[in-house]
């Protein structure tokens, strides 16, 4: 089992209520959305692994057992080309849970289409092997979501 | 991998019919010349999670190794 960390402050949604079909319909995977305090974050790792993927707005880390955790900060970000992020992590880091991840002040963060809901996703996990938390509201490093297997 | 870029590729109707292919972290954003020379059940054959169409832009889903295919794809053309 994995247990993926809140890797901000927020409010607990489901991922249903991503305003992204990729997301929302959990077609690259099952997991918890956050809608963060719109105060300067450092989102950190949610898992102990390694960095397989950093984008300023995305990234994915292996966890030990193999489980692949994309944090996806905000939809359709990828238009502000890095604009607003502060990435900290490079690809091919080992990180432990916690560690500065990408820094960043979703209040600041607006467009057209855009959201800064944050989809935390176990990418390729079959749907119900996600166990979300009951909090409605975690802070860092609060356990998120159980991932089985 | 790159057989699978090539799938994807022929699944988006072939490289003149590619204007435009960025990738995102799980997917590919393409703007495509002619949307009904996509072959949905080809890209989902070639391992595509799903597949969005919309007027001339299509997505497809392949998960975290997007840019990794993005290069291949542009790599064949």
């Amino acid at each position: 089992m994995t247990r993926v960390a809140a890797p901000c402050p927020g409010r607990v949604l489901p991922l249903t209520e991503v305003p992204d079909p990729v997301f929302s319909s959990a077609m690259v995977g099952p997991g918890i959305a956050l809608d963060p305090a719109p105060e300067e974050t450092t989102v950190g790792a949610p898992v102990t692994g390694k960095v397989i993927k950093v984008h300023p707005h995305a990234f994915v880390i292996q966890g030990e057992d193999g489980v692949g955790i994309l944090v996806h900060l905000g939809i359709n970000t990828v238009r502000l080309e890095g604009e607003g992020f502060e990435v900290l992590a490079q690809q091919g880091d080992q990180v432990t849970q916690g560690d500065p991840m990408v820094r960043w002040t979703p209040g600041n963060i607006s467009g057209e289409g855009i959201s800064t809901i944050i989809p935390v996703v176990a990418l390729d996990q079959p749907a119900d092997s996600v166990t979300p938390t009951d909090a409605s509201e975690v802070s860092p490093g609060d356990a998120l979501f159980d991932v089985a297997g | 991998m790159a057989d699978r870029a090539e799938q994807i590729l022929a699944g988006l109707g072939g490289s003149d019919n590619i204007i435009e292919i960025e990738p995102c972290i799980t997917r590919l954003r393409t703007e495509v010349e002619d949307a009904s020379q996509v072959n949905e059940a080809a890209l989902k054959a070639a391992g595509a999670h799903g597949v969005m169409i919309s007027g001339n832009v299509v997505q497809v889903v392949v998960g975290p190794e997007a840019d990794t295919i993005a290069e291949d794809i542009e790599d064949l053309r």
